[in-house]
């Protein structure tokens, strides 16, 4: 019996946690108390992380499509035709023919080494990952608003408040042990103030929970910022000395002093969520994807950081706007550079000096990498087959988690060539043309960096089955095939080492640091640097060390529901599963919780349609279809459905691929459907 | 010869290891002797982790290497008994040595009550245990009502009813009355516990009671049963372990003590129960209706048994798939355990919705064994 401290491999919170390994097998997995995150309390995903790990399914031989069938090959043979093609494409086509998709379940490590891959092999900045599908706005936005796209505040530090103003996050089922903070603040007697369309478990956490209509963020903050200058409530000194653009937003807002028509809030009830923001002595934001994966996803982001600044809530305890990151290593994955117009540390491409610099260090010519923006992840998928012809995914699974699933298959099939590196088979290795077997996070070393810009150490405890290899090797093996230096790495802690040399906000994070519980916060440039706990403190972080403030119009999302299309439908996650459930699927407990998909539906609507608890309905928008388990219950409004985005034929069968013109996220929380009975008289 | 019954001052004959063990490190010594002797395959103990505030259980099989796992650990909160059962399949059947505190001997001899474990193979050396700190309140408390960095924090210990921390450049006492009034402290289930010397294990050690030239260099042992004295004489024997008779004095202050540690238990549980009893059924449905269903606080439970087919089993009251769980979620649980809850505390430890859940069963069951039978027997302990 060992015991190996590793950080869990599911959601942005980055819980610790004790993998028990009995005879090279994990066993279980047991609390780990002494972490400053979770003290040793973990949600039903974590406390089943183990259980996929050995199972059956696993990848465990590269294969190779040969006349249509997948067969078994050496690692030797498929990783020549992976260099040949990706070698043959990038001469024959230029850098635009490639595209490099990383998933942010993967550890920093492996997120460096892919994207460097990328610039250094093929000069190429088409090279993303699947924030862009989830956070991409929060990084775009609070770059826009703060200088900085990561949250400002630990998630602890909500205890210091004295209102949380939760929008847009169900966090008691998304990132559960930030739904314990949550719970803790109202034992502890802290306002809680919840606007959600839905009447989720953490709604019910609140004081206050402001249901308004969905995607209406922006009149809805707009208002309340109307009725805090109003009322004299925004923080002149703040404002004065910290920011500028304050004038821009003001001259807005006075549009919107009474939104319920677009909101449905009334406009008392949005005075009095305002003043007590405003009035609150600290008062944290903490949002998620309800504000990010819209349309006016950037523009969303920008009105929560208008709010913060407004009250001079930003850069002290209890204060703060943050964004809960989905995935384990969404955060790192951006961080380090697997980003298409920034190298590690949001370094911009664009930027001569920094090109020069990773020139240098990378050992190529001068003048060598390119300044423009790549490709984003679903921009990527639009471009298969022009002007992209070969395609690296590592770890995701777009035909299930990307918007329009049909429209993910259909250009998947416009590729001369796909690489798909996995631990199982999903939906996408189908379209593929070789599959590598990579290896879990209980498989190998590395470090996620958390939605609080902690760096947290993930630690080997068994090995990977049969021939799969632990995905940084995989890499280091390619580079090889391709003969490129800079590359002979014998460790995920050498390609750290690579990162920080280059990376100045990560430059003092060495892994012996990190081998405390509570580790590092980064910027930590240097190695006697504490570690930024809290952002901004004194000034922000864009170059004029000015937050700015931005006046922002309200924009209806791209799809509404119409007389065809009645209803708005809403997507999610669910406490008992994990994006596409490749790996919640194979924990007992988890998939009996929730075997199958489901869509909420609201009781008037379902007297309406005859529609009863737990019958089967199909759920149509213009894109496709998907069949689900009725829920029927007043969570949600009527003329609102939900319905989680796990499942395959589920919700991304349904969504919208329309995108946000500043960070490129697709509409996925928002779009028009139709619900009907598939049998008549039940 | 050592018997059952016997109160006695005991020491390691290993001069490297007493400068390692605390208070004469018998308990160390009587493991390593169970190992060498064969009386045992192997021993189930706690080393320290990354930093005095971790304790982490290891199955040790190698004589030196218990060394690591001597002294002690106010801020080690895990529970063994479960341990032995889930993850040391390859020493079933074998004979295997373990250090109890109080909650561990309870969940051990709730298990064997359910033949989950065997007792004779089970060699229990007893810890005497005042309370523990989980470790991040532990920091907590030393950075806050200590004013010290928990990191330079070099030793800590629970002493006459102090929380006592020695670190670069002092040390320093606070009562743990003042500590706990304010919320600092130990675990809430401890407060409550009344099993301070586990006398059902085979041998109960500490260092309450040692007085005179042997205070802080010997360990306080009283034999438990025969097994105990068995592996005590033929220590002794061995020439591993020295014995004396305890000071009479000691012994009457060591359950002096013992009682102003039950004193305690009883004023903390007549508070948390009495606040509890007037809206029972109204707190119980609040805090639970925050549960996430993570079923850690069944999974963690050394008396929770739970059916191999319950997934299989059809769904009336505690329905898949919906967050908060039904109420009959909890109440299943509690019915479950109602005679059985050792008030070790993991559940509510191990929640990650902030409910008292430990506070719940445990009051559940000190007010049904005052009223009811034992569905399993009488129990050879009483918390």
């Amino acid at each position: 019996m060992r015991y190996v401290q590793t950080t869990c491999p599911y959601c942005g919170v980055g819980c610790t946690l004790n993998l028990v390994v009995n005879d090279g097998k994990l066993v279980g997995v047991e609390p780990y108390r002494r972490s400053p995150i979770n003290e040793g309390k973990l949600c039903p995903k974590g406390m089943t992380c183990h259980e996929f790990v050995h199972s059956p399914d696993r990848l465990t031989k590269p294969l190779i499509k040969k006349d249509g069938e997948f067969v078994e090959a050496s690692w030797d043979e498929a990783l020549d035709l992976v260099a040949k093609k990706l070698r043959e494409t990038s001469d024959k086509y230029g850098p635009k023919s490639l595209g490099f998709q990383v998933s942010c379940r993967t550890p920093n490590e492996e997120c460096y080494i892919m994207q460097k891959i990328a610039r250094v092999g093929f000069l190429t900045n088409n090279v993303d990952n699947c924030a862009r599908i989830c956070h991409g706005p929060s990084v775009a936005g609070l770059s826009l608003s703060f200088g900085s796209g990561a949250a400002t505040n630990p998630f602890e530090d909500v205890l210091n408040s004295n209102l949380l103003l939760v929008w847009g996050s169900n966090a008691v089922e998304a990132h559960p042990l930030v739904g314990r903070r949550i719970a803790q603040a109202k034992l502890k007697g802290i306002p809680i103030i919840v606007i959600d369309p839905r009447y989720s478990p953490t709604a019910r956490l609140a004081d206050d929970w402001v249901r308004f209509n969905p995607s209406t963020h922006i009149a809805l903050a707009n208002s309340m910022m109307y009725w805090i200058i109003k009322e004299g409530k925004h923080d002149k000194e703040f404002i004065e000395k910290r920011t500028k653009g304050f004038d821009d937003l003001k001259k807005m807002v006075e549009k919107y002093a009474d939104v319920e028509n677009i909101t449905g809030v009334p406009t008392e009830k949005v005075r009095e969520i305002a003043l007590k923001y405003a009035e609150a002595k600290n008062a944290v934001i903490i949002y998620c994807l309800g504000i990010t994966e819209l349309t006016t996803g950037t523009d969303n982001v920008r009105s929560m950081g208008n709010l913060a600044m407004l009250t001079g809530n930003i850069g002290r305890p209890g204060v703060g706007v943050n964004p809960l990151r989905g995935q384990n290593n969404v955060q790192g994955a951006c961080d380090m550079g697997a980003y298409p117009n920034v190298y590690s540390g949001y370094q911009k491409c664009e930027d001569p000096a920094a090109r020069k610099k990773m020139e240098t260090a990378w050992g190529l010519k001068e003048g060598s990498l390119p300044d423009w923006y790549g490709s984003t992840l679903t921009e990527q998928i639009n471009e298969c087959g022009d002007p992209i012809k070969a395609m690296y995914i590592f770890a995701l699974n777009p035909v299930v988690s990307y918007p329009d699933s049909n429209h993910v298959k259909r250009s998947l099939e416009k590729l001369d060539f796909l690489v798909v590196q996995d631990i199982f088979w999903t939906e996408t290795c189908e379209y593929a043309d070789v599959v590598l077997p990579g290896a879990s996070f209980a498989e190998k070393d590395g470090t996620f960096t958390s939605g609080e810009r902690r760096i947290n150490r993930v630690r080997k405890a068994v090995d990977p089955p049969g021939d799969a290899k632990e995905d940084w090797e995989i890499f280091v093996l390619l580079a090889q095939k391709l003969g490129l230096k800079g590359f002979d790495f014998k460790s995920p802690q050498e390609i750290w080492d690579d990162m920080r040399k280059v990376t100045p906000s990560m430059a003092g994070c060495s892994y012996a640091r990190l081998e405390k519980p509570e580790s590092l916060h980064w910027p930590c440039p240097t190695e006697e640097h504490p570690g930024t706990p809290i952002l901004h403190v004194d000034k922000f972080s864009a170059p004029d060390g000015l937050g700015t403030f931005f006046g922002l119009e309200y924009r209806p999302p791209a799809e509404v529901a119409d007389a065809e299309y009645p209803f708005t439908l809403m997507t999610g996650r669910l406490i008992f599963h994990y994006h596409t459930r490749t790996q919640t699927d194979r924990a007992r407990i988890l998939h009996y919780e929730v075997p199958e998909n489901y869509v909420q539906i609201n009781t008037e609507d379902a007297k309406r349609l005859n529609i009863v608890r737990g019958e089967k309905v199909k759920v149509r928008s213009r894109r496709g279809e998907s069949i689900a388990v009725a829920r029927v219950t007043d969570e949600v409004g009527p003329g609102v459905l939900f319905m989680a985005m796990h499942f395959p034929e589920g919700a991304n069968a349904l969504t919208n691929t329309a995108l946000d013109p500043l960070s490129k996220m697709p509409e996925l929380k928002h779009c028009a459907v139709t619900v009907e009975k598939i049998k008549e008289g039940n | 010869m050592a018997k059952k019954g016997d109160m006695l001052y005991a020491w390691t004959n290993d001069s490297d290891l007493a400068k390692k063990a605390e208070c004469g490190g018998a308990v160390t010594e009587l493991l390593k002797y169970a190992l060498e002797s064969k009386t045992v395959d192997a021993v189930l103990a706690v080393t320290r982790g990354v930093d005095l505030y971790e304790a982490v259980p290891v199955i040790v099989t190698n004589p030196k290497d218990l060394d690591n796992c001597a002294g002690s650990l106010h801020c080690g909160t895990i529970l063994l008994s479960k341990l032995v059962m889930e993850y040391a399949p390859d020493i079933a059947g074998k004979k295997i040595g373990m250090v109890v505190k109080g909650c561990d001997m309870m969940g051990v001899l709730e298990l064997a009550k359910r033949n989950l474990v065997n007792l004779d193979n089970i060699v229990m050396i007893g810890v005497n245990c005042g309370g523990s700190v989980s470790p991040v309140a532990a920091r907590k408390m030393i950075r806050e009502k200590f004013g010290v960095d928990p990191d330079k924090v070099t030793k800590e210990e629970i002493d006459r009813g102090q929380f006592i921390i020695e670190y670069e450049g002092g040390h320093k006492g606070i009562k743990m009355d003042d500590l706990e009034d304010e919320g600092y402290g130990r675990r809430s289930n401890c407060r409550r516990c009344k099993v301070k010397i586990p006398r059902q294990a085979d041998i109960a050690c500490g260092n309450w009671g040692v007085i005179g030239d042997k205070a802080g260099k010997a360990t306080f042992v009283e034999v438990c049963s025969d097994r105990g004295a068995a592996l005590l004489t033929k220590a002794v024997d061995a020439k591993k372990l020295s014995t004396e008779p305890a000071d009479p004095k000691g012994i009457e202050l060591r359950a002096k003590t013992e009682k102003s540690m039950l004193k305690l238990g009883d004023k903390w549980r007549e508070r948390d129960f009495s606040a509890l009893a007037p809206r029972l059924w109204e707190t119980i449905g609040a805090e639970t209706a925050r549960c996430m269903k993570c079923y850690a606080c069944i999974d963690h439970c050394p008396v929770c048994v739970t059916r191999p087919d319950r997934f299989e089993q059809p769904a009336l009251m505690v329905r898949p798939g919906f967050v908060p769980a039904d109420p009959m979620f909890h109440l299943r649980r509690f019915a479950h355990i109602s005679d059985s809850c050792i008030n070790c505390g993991q559940c509510e430890e191990c929640c990650p919705s902030e409910i008292p859940l430990a506070l719940f069963s445990h009051a559940i069951r000190t007010e049904a064994d005052k009223f009811f039978e034992p569905k399993l027997g009488k129990p050879v302990y009483t918390n």
